[in-house]
């Protein structure tokens, strides 16, 4: 039953990471159709990106505390990304070149969204998996 | 006799030229010289036959009559029989491409006209010839003849403006009436003047041309383009060597595009001269009159030399060296008068790519340079139209301006917008009646609808806020270093003599903050008699104290701004202070600036020590080469593009004043002026003794040029093309909108477009710059510049109407950003690929049916390219590796290049060189400026050690002193120490005639160019002291050289034949030898240094 509650948690955490992203190429795209000016988009999105990066971190962190190895090691590579950006302080979005960086910020985003809904499924496979075991264990 | 003899090396190789002559080149060395024999014979009787000729219909009999004692002279020493026959062969090999090419040109349009084009052409130049009974018997002669007729046809192909060139070409074929062709060009005198000096040799040919002008009464303008052209084919040593015959062919292209006359009437053969004429016009008139319009320019430069031998075979005296500067293009102009001038709109190609596959093809940027506030000479001034009553018309979907391009239909009710092409309705107000052939009858009192360049009044809807005042404000470091160089004096001496001619008076505002490690604001109320001074010590958390009394207007507190500048250099006479709180400071004048905008002038003297930004030493050598380079150029802490940002929103731009002899990072502090639109100076170790004029100078301009203020551009262009990227000091506030807080004449954009659908259905491309400001007089204006650009079909197309400058200053803009995020040599190579790649393009267009082996060719319109490529790589922000620059010299001088308009940058690349020393020995006063305009080619030849030179580039003056100076030019223009070193002694006013007229030129040339003061560095061949060039130039130029030169040979990947290979590989290493010459000299070296360089490169070349 423990097993299904931390799926469950895995779930919303991952759905939470996907309203971040989509929020974030929301902006971008505001920002391509001129609907919101380059500082306020810049600072918007510069508000969640860390949080994006520690939602992931936990969620990583998470997957591997509760032995499910494999969905750890499949976060990593994201993981990994995200700190190498850090370090090289190109998280944030440069609001005076964000519009030659616009395609790129979006590219980048755009993956990670795929990525996390890679994730997603995963994890609502498990879950469901879970759920049914535990379901045949009751009966 | 003997001159006949010294002819013959002349001649023989022309007429070797034969059409045929492809895969003859291997032709026995015995063979081709017992032609030659045989042909000289032919010749000799020749001129004779042409002046039995009364009057030929053209006249390049008597040319020819007339060449022959021109020609005679210079030849004898060099060509001597013996040598002759040797030096046969490879003239055999290559001339096959100087004619052939001229013959080709022609061919090629009709070619496409006329699917089996190039053989029946051939064939039907060759029939005619054949019977001519001049002929000399044998078959390699019978062909050159042949070759020669189409020379002497092929200035029918002259190049214009695409449509008029069909008729020109007619009009020539048909020999109509010249007026015709004067009309269609009137740019023409523009080519002229754009040309090289006649080498010493021109005189003569000029004569020749005068006596063939009268027969040949249509084609004046061509006829003094060749001649200027042609020199060049007899300055040639013709055979100093063997292959010192590939110059001279390759000089004849040149002026072919440029309808060669002249260089082909010598290659005339006297013999049989009158009934080839006949024929040509006969038989191959009328496909030549079809093909006109497809016809295509080119030049070519033969590089060619025997393999195997040390000379290079190139005569730097054939490479093309742009000496007039700039020339604006023009071929527009005729096509579209309306359209604005090129000074506020260079497109890199006139010929908009009609399709994607076409754009892909042209591998030069495809852009635009725009400077909106260009000055205007007199009387050209951009008029001003007020929309008072009707409001400002305007496309209702893509918000174009009106402008001469929208046509008015439905009887004057509708007009239709020629960027989206939708109808819109014509306001009631502006409704005017259309006159029979649907011109507005009031058309004449509307500039709008007749200019290209207008500046429309803004009405209240165009304003966010009332129209801000123009305002200074001054940000100033009192730290020790400033006090001992003198800066403030200097910047407060100024400030002050300027503050009458700020503009906008009497709106102008004004304040001051100075810092050291604190910072000290200035309250100028106009209620007090002296300016009080408040200390603020806490850099954390700055407070702006008395927020509304640090900026003042100008008008009610000038006594007080008057005390303060006079008595605040004093002031800080004694302050020991080294630490510098720059970012606390910048932010405090942020907090004062920001609730109007304007112009903050930053006075930096060391590195940022206190507070945030502070920045580190961080120059290190070993950082270079590696992939970390280039965070060296770009800003260390986000603090500064944050601040950046920040600036551009409250509208203020920045002006960063720089003065160190020690690193101060200009990297991160020209950011500020990088993305708020404005300018870096740099003064590298200031000394108010020596630099105060340029400072002053600079200062001043900078304060009272016309600017505008809190200003946006947008650049609008047709359906299917679109603008992607900008490149300059400004930020982008939306994808296609430029914020520029401040702009000035000084200042230009770059833009690059693509087209967005894969095929362009219009025939011609509107461009529509808008620029909407607040002038200093406090009057929102909107400047709209529109210009229209064709729609071209074919690659030859988009190369004719290239434009170099535009695509140097696109190229230049791209490299430095690209230097930001990669190696420096990265960056130098994208661009040598580039060029290489497009004129490989350019030769597969021509090269394959032209067989132009051994040749570079290259469209007229891009002559330069190469050359300022190379100086680009050559250029202070580009150049070399870590010891080749400085790095604040290196981040000073890109920050320049990105703003600089093309004319500035031109010159900044291919500086100006003016011999002087005749001149001021002359007495008479006659011809002030005559000599003086006359510029020398940057090359090593030009430097005379007996003259005196300057050099010009735009920023600075270099006067060389040659070694063996007369000493009494020196004792006159320096005073007594002349002998002293001459880096130390500054240039000054002498009590003689002689030094007051140097200062009079110096004056003169600083006058043509007023941006920048130039100041003068006097050097001589001994101390050089543009010592870091010399040395990097000695050191590093053989090394980047040889890569680009690399990338060159891969043009000749598709040439077959290894010997081929061998002449091209070999011209294109030893072009680029040439040109890296240029840009600066080795005065002493410069002998050795080329032979051991070509000793080299005929080693590599060992194998072929």
């Amino acid at each position: 039953m423990g097993d299904l509650w931390a799926w469950l948690i895995f779930f919303f955490t991952l759905i939470a990471l996907l309203i971040i992203l989509v929020y974030q190429l929301m902006c971008l795209a505001d920002l391509e159709f001129d609907y919101i000016n380059p500082y306020d988009s810049a600072s918007k999105i510069n508000k969640v990106v860390l949080p994006e990066f520690i939602t992931q971190g936990v969620l990583c962190f998470l997957f591997l505390v509760t032995g499910h190895w494999v969905m750890s090691l499949l976060s990593v590579p994201y993981l990994y990304y995200n700190v190498r950006l850090y370090t090289r302080r190109q998280h944030l979005v440069d609001v005076t070149e964000i519009f030659n960086l616009l395609n790129w910020e979006k590219k980048q985003r755009l993956f990670k969204l795929g990525y996390v809904i890679f994730l997603l499924f995963m994890s609502l496979f498990w879950m469901i998996f879970n759920a049914l075991e535990d379901d045949d264990h009751s009966l | 006799m003997g001159t006949e003899n010294s002819n013959r090396p002349n001649f023989p190789f022309r007429p070797a030229v034969t059409p045929f002559a492809t895969p003859r080149s291997t032709t026995p060395f015995t063979s081709s010289g017992s032609i030659v024999g045989s042909e000289a014979s032919a010749f000799r009787p020749a001129p004779p036959t042409a002046s039995q000729f009364p009057t030929p219909p053209i006249s390049s009999g008597s040319l020819v009559g007339l060449e022959h004692p021109s020609f005679g002279p210079p030849l004898p020493d060099r060509s001597n029989e013996p040598v002759r026959p040797s030096s046969l062969p490879p003239s055999y090999g290559l001339p096959t491409a100087g004619p052939f090419q001229r013959f080709q040109t022609p061919q090629f349009p009709s070619a496409v006209q006329v699917p089996p084009g190039p053989p029946p052409l051939t064939s039907l130049v060759g029939q005619p010839v054949a019977p001519s009974p001049s002929r000399p018997p044998g078959g390699p002669i019978s062909s050159s003849p042949v070759s020669l007729l189409p020379q002497s046809q092929m200035p029918s192909i002259p190049m214009g403006s695409p449509p008029q060139s069909m008729k020109v070409g007619q009009s020539y074929t048909n020999v109509s009436p010249p007026s015709k062709d004067s009309i269609f060009y009137p740019h023409r005198p523009h080519l002229q003047s754009s040309l090289p000096p006649p080498p010493p040799m021109g005189p003569s040919y000029m004569a020749a041309g005068g006596n063939f002008q009268p027969t040949v009464p249509g084609h004046p303008n061509t006829q003094s383009d060749s001649a200027i052209y042609a020199p060049p084919v007899q300055a040639v040593p013709l055979s100093s060597q063997q292959g010192g015959y590939g110059p001279a062919a390759s000089l004849a292209p040149f002026s072919s595009p440029q309808r060669g006359y002249v260089p082909t009437s010598p290659v005339v053969t006297p013999a049989g001269l009158y009934s080839r004429d006949q024929m040509q016009h006969t038989v191959i008139a009328p496909p030549m009159g079809v093909s006109q319009g497809l016809a295509e320019d080119f030049s070519s430069l033969s590089l060619g030399s025997v393999p195997g031998s040390f000379d290079t075979g190139l005569d730097p005296e054939t490479l093309p060296r742009p000496l007039a500067g700039d020339v604006e293009p023009n071929s527009l102009a005729a096509m579209y008068p309306m359209n604005c001038s090129s000074r506020y709109i260079r497109l890199t190609t006139c010929g908009i790519p009609n399709s994607q596959s076409l754009a892909s093809r042209w591998h030069l940027p495809l852009g635009a340079v725009v400077c909106p506030l260009a000055e205007a000479p007199d009387g050209e001034e951009v008029p001003i139209v007020n929309f008072a009553t009707t409001g400002i018309i305007r496309c209702r979907r893509c918000r174009t301006y009106v402008n001469p391009y929208v046509t008015f239909t439905d009887s004057g009710r509708k007009w239709r917008c020629n960027i989206c092409s939708l109808l819109n309705d014509v306001p009631g107000e502006y409704f005017a009646h259309l006159d029979a052939s649907g011109r507005r009858v009031d058309l004449d009192e509307r500039p709008e609808l007749t200019k290209g360049s207008v500046e429309l009044i803004a009405p209240a809807e165009y304003m966010v806020r009332p129209p801000m005042p123009p305002l200074y404000f001054f940000l100033i470091d009192v730290s020790i270093s400033a006090i001992k160089s003198g800066m403030l004096e200097v910047v407060a001496q100024t400030i002050k003599s300027c503050l009458d001619k700020l503009p906008g008076f009497p709106r102008t505002q004004i304040g001051f903050i100075t810092y050291d490690s604190t910072i000290h604001f200035y309250n100028m109320k106009s209620s007090l008699m002296q300016p009080q001074m408040m200390v603020i010590s806490d850099l954390d958390d700055i407070f702006v104290p008395l927020p509304d009394d640090l900026l003042v207007n100008l008008s009610e507190s000038r006594n007080v701004v008057d005390a303060f500048l006079d008595s605040f250099p004093s002031m800080f006479q004694d302050n020991m202070n080294v630490e510098s709180a720059f970012g606390p400071a910048l932010k405090a004048a942020f907090m004062v600036m920001g609730q109007l905008g304007g112009k903050l002038l930053i006075f930096q003297n060391t590195l940022p020590s206190l507070g945030a930004g502070r920045l580190r030493l961080r120059d290190d050598a070993r950082i270079y080469g590696t992939d970390r380079e280039h965070t060296l150029r770009i800003p260390e802490d986000p603090f500064y593009k944050q601040m950046a940002a920040d600036f551009t929103k409250y509208q203020v731009a920045v002006n960063v004043y720089v003065f160190s002899d020690k690193y101060t990072d200009i990297a991160s502090l020209g950011t500020l002026a990088k993305y708020t639109g404005g300018q870096v100076y740099y003064y590298p170790s200031f000394q108010s003794a020596i630099h105060k004029d340029k400072l002053r100078h600079e200062l001043t301009r900078d304060l009272t040029r016309e600017t505008a203020w809190e200003s946006v551009m947008r650049i609008r262009c047709g359906k299917g093309v679109r603008f992607t990227s900008y490149h300059g000091n400004f930020m982008l506030r939306s994808t296609d909108l430029l914020a520029l807080p401040a702009v000035d004449c000084d200042k230009a954009y770059a833009t690059q477009l693509s087209l967005e659908e894969t095929l362009l259905t219009m025939q011609t491309v509107y461009f529509q710059v808008a620029l909407l400001y607040t002038s200093s007089s406090g009057e929102r204006r909107i400047r709209v510049h529109t210009a229209a650009a064709p729609v071209v079909t074919n690659l030859g197309e988009m190369y004719r109407l290239a434009d170099t400058g535009a695509i140097v200053s696109l190229f230049s803009r791209l490299a430095i950003e690209k230097t930001l995020s990669h190696k420096l040599e990265e960056a130098r190579n994208a661009i040598q690929l580039r060029i290489v790649k497009a004129l490989r393009e350019y030769r597969n267009l021509y090269a394959v049916q032209h067989r132009l082996a051994g040749r570079m060719i290259y469209p007229e319109s891009l002559k330069f390219l190469p050359l300022y490529g190379l100086a680009l790589c050559k250029s202070t922000a580009l150049r070399g590796g870590y010891a080749d620059a400085l790095l604040d010299d290196r981040c000073a001088a890109g920050y320049t290049m990105m703003a600089l308009p093309v004319k500035k940058l031109l010159k900044l690349l291919y500086p100006h060189l003016v011999r002087i020393d005749d001149y001021l020995i002359k007495t008479s006063q006659i011809d002030e400026f005559g000599i003086v305009s006359k510029r020398l080619r940057l090359t090593a030849e030009s430097l005379d050690t007996r003259g005196l030179y300057i050099y010009d580039d735009g920023f600075r003056f270099i006067i060389w002193f040659g070694r063996s100076l007369s000493p009494d030019i020196s004792r006159n223009l320096l005073g007594e120490d002349f002998a002293a070193n001459f880096s130390k002694v500054n240039l000054s006013v002498q009590d003689n005639e002689m030094s007051r007229k140097l200062m009079r030129i110096l004056e003169k040339f600083r006058a043509t160019d007023p941006s920048y003061y130039q100041f003068c560095h006097l050097t001589s061949p001994a101390e050089c002291i543009i010592y870091r060039e010399y040395v990097w130039l000695v050191t590093n130029h053989d090394l980047a050289d040889r890569q680009s030169m690399f990338q060159l040979s891969e043009i000749v990947e598709h040439i077959g034949s290894s010997s081929t290979r061998c002449y091209m590989l070999r011209g294109f290493k030893v072009f680029l030898l040439m040109i890296s010459f240029v840009n600066h000299w080795i005065p002493s070296r410069r002998r050795s240094e080329r032979k051991t360089l070509s000793r080299t490169l005929s080693n590599d070349l060992a194998p072929v």
